[in-house]
């Protein structure tokens, strides 16, 4: 008998059945890894930007930063309520892989810092014994001094010399370093003030499903995780509402708390460990 | 003397320089060529000499599509089994290259995207999207049920005519029949290949210096680690940092929309249409990642010389071109923790030449031709009861 010559058993077969579908995360959501930098601005200008994030990805607070800055300064312009700043010591792109040599980069902060509010410095990228640079070391004070948060895209190595120039300091370690669950384990447990971001991973929740290791993690360090998408190019912000929905789907396999500290909580947490006051 | 040796050394050749073990065993490791044919398990009709013919007189079949439009449309004989265009036409302006389907049986994923897993899949694809074809099962079986010569054949391939399937079989079982007849669309030996057999056998042939200077670069600058195999592809989806907007200003999601769709592909190796559905296994497993976005399939670099333009947007008008986007490439568009291999390659004017130089001797004099395709679908065509 042929499958093929059987339109009854195909029409059965067509029917199919109805996997259950788990409900997604429906509680806030907050992107704590986003760039508006300039090749971004014509393609998608502000009102347009703000659109996706308000309307398309529905998020609480984004917390953005730019190559130039001033790409967050004209989301948060028209979005005070959405864009929470924070400021990258690069002036344009291309230079994630020279600022920590180049002095200049001090004044930009500096001149940043005097005329505008952020929540925090970064995303920076830096590596191994580059943070003991003198101007990784200034800038590090300038957090320190501005009540400012360090946004890091640094191996372990870096993120450890940053606590040395300062061990009260607050770092988000972005993509969580792309360390694996027990290297992530060993930093946290390590420094209270380090919190990890979730960007650019995926293995902690596919298809819904939070990664049973992930999931111890998330279970001892309920406090720390947040996650965020990284507009790397002016592509991927047309990435960012089908994040928002990916990450809804796996925070959705948590408990109702622990998904919620991870969806918003934590990143609030962490705004409000500095001097940058949250509008309501 | 010692530095006179050193300069001699400097100034050798590479024609008259050994190749490395190394490098003698990844050149080595482009060939043989033409591969062994294989059959695909998830496709009954491939290899049967009576699917080849009808999916032979299917491929150019303008009925199939309510705009005329057919495989051949964009898939031409002439034009490397391609269009020549940037961006292909059916019904609609497309987004996307048309690729060529000369050599496509050798791929595990089809498509740029990878959105189908077969050939067949592959086939079924632009017969149903709006964009494309626009057609629907009722009408390709319509097509064959109401064409004698086809309604022959099909009863020929199938064992059963054509009226007494349902459409959606009708219509799977033509695609199968395009899938074995492309599988015939193997391009001839080249240039390169008679150069790296003779390596093989420990022997010399011609080959152009240039070409050879150009293969070094080619080894040395890491265009191998995806451009891998008889196939010079890998197979697999990548972020070359080209610009992927379409023309309505919204990206081109690329292999993360083709993950999706191949999974909920109702015509895919686990699908009841499939006659092998262990083959399925790449479906099953292929995860859905973040770095998906935006990545596209490699493409083989054979037969360069006959299916321009190039990428997956048609951007590159030439070789050069595409060499020059390589050479330049911006890094900031590339995640640093993304496709950590590639970088720019920074090469002058006479090394861009070498590698174009290289590339074009991957082309073959004797490719597949429209006599080849009518061949096979007159027999279809003069089938009789």
């Amino acid at each position: 008998m042929k499958l093929w010559s059987m339109p009854v058993m195909l029409v059965a077969l067509a029917a199919g059945s109805v996997q259950a579908q788990q409900q997604s995360y429906a509680g806030p959501l907050i992107d704590a890894h986003v760039h508006y930098s300039h090749d971004a601005w014509d393609m998608l200008p502000p009102d347009k930007a703000i659109a996706v994030l308000r309307n398309e990805a529905r998020l609480k607070r984004v917390l953005v930063s730019s190559s130039s800055d001033d790409g967050t300064q004209k989301l948060y312009a028209i979005a005070p309520d959405l864009i929470v700043p924070e400021l990258r010591p690069y002036r344009r792109r291309g230079e994630l892989s020279t600022w920590m040599k180049d002095d200049s980069v001090i004044a930009h902060l500096e001149d940043r810092l005097r005329r505008y509010r952020y929540v925090g410095i970064g995303e920076f990228h830096l590596y191994g014994a580059d943070a003991d640079l003198p101007v990784p070391r200034r800038m590090v004070e300038l957090a320190k001094q501005h009540k400012l948060f360090l946004h890091a895209h640094s191996d372990a190595d870096a993120v450890e010399r940053l606590f040395k120039h300062d061990p009260d300091a607050l770092i988000l370690w972005a993509h969580s370093g792309f360390a694996r669950p027990d290297e992530i384990r060993a930093m946290l447990s390590k420094y209270k003030n380090l919190w990890a971001d979730l960007a650019v991973r995926s293995e902690h929740g596919r298809d819904g499903k939070v990664d049973p290791d992930w999931r111890k993690l998330f279970e001892e360090f309920p406090d720390r995780f947040m996650v965020g998408t990284d507009t790397y190019t002016p592509e991927r912000w047309y990435y960012i509402a089908e994040h928002a929905s990916w990450s809804r789907d796996w925070l959705a396999d948590l408990p109702k708390d622990l998904a919620e500290r991870i969806a918003y909580r934590n990143a609030e947490a962490l705004f409000a460990r500095t001097g940058f006051a949250l509008p309501q | 003397m010692r530095g006179l040796l050193l300069i001699f050394l400097v100034l050798l050749p590479v024609s008259a320089q050994a190749w490395t073990e190394a490098e003698r065993e990844q050149i080595l490791s482009f060939g043989p060529w033409p591969p062994e044919a294989a059959r695909d398990s998830s496709n009954r009709l491939s290899g049967n000499p009576a699917a080849i013919a009808l999916g032979a007189a299917l491929f150019s079949e303008t009925r199939l599509s309510p705009g005329g439009i057919a495989c051949i449309s964009c898939h031409q004989p002439q034009k490397g089994w391609g269009d020549g265009l940037a961006r292909s036409k059916g019904m609609q302006q497309l987004d996307r290259n048309a690729p060529s389907v000369m050599n496509a049986h050798l791929s595990r994923w089809f498509g740029w995207d990878g959105a189908s897993d077969s050939l067949w899949a592959a086939s079924i694809r632009p017969i149903l999207d709006e964009r494309e074809m626009a057609s629907s099962a009722e009408r390709v079986a319509a097509t064959i049920r109401s064409d004698a010569a086809l309604t022959c054949q099909f009863e020929k391939v199938a064992g059963t005519a054509p009226q007494h399937l349902v459409d959606e079989a009708v219509m799977v079982l033509g695609a199968k029949a395009i899938a074995a007849f492309q599988e015939t669309l193997t391009s001839g030996r080249t240039p390169f290949d008679d150069y790296r057999d003779a390596l093989a056998r420990g022997e010399n042939a011609p080959y152009p210096e240039a070409a050879k200077r150009g293969l070094k670069i080619f080894l040395d600058s890491a265009c191998a680690a995806c451009h891998t195999g008889p196939s010079f592809s890998n197979g697999e989806f990548h972020d070359t940092g080209l610009p992927y907007f379409m023309q309505n200003g919204r990206p081109d999601p690329g292999r993360y929309e083709g993950i999706k769709r191949v999974r909920a592909n109702p015509y895919n190796r686990l699908s009841r249409y499939s006659d092998d559905p262990d083959s399925g296994f790449t479906v099953r497993h292929v995860a859905l990642l973040h770095r998906n976005w935006g990545e596209f399939k490699t493409p083989s670099l054979r037969n360069l010389r006959h299916t321009a333009p190039y990428m997956h947007d048609g951007s590159k008008a030439t070789l050069i071109e595409v060499i020059r986007h390589y050479s330049e490439l911006d890094e900031d568009r590339l995640h640093v923790d993304g496709e950590a291999i590639l970088r720019p390659l920074r090469l002058d004017e006479a090394s861009i030449r070498d590698l174009a130089v290289f590339l074009e001797t991957l082309s073959a004099s004797n490719v597949p031709d429209a006599a080849s395709l009518e061949r096979w679908a007159e027999e279809a065509r003069k089938c009789r009861k």
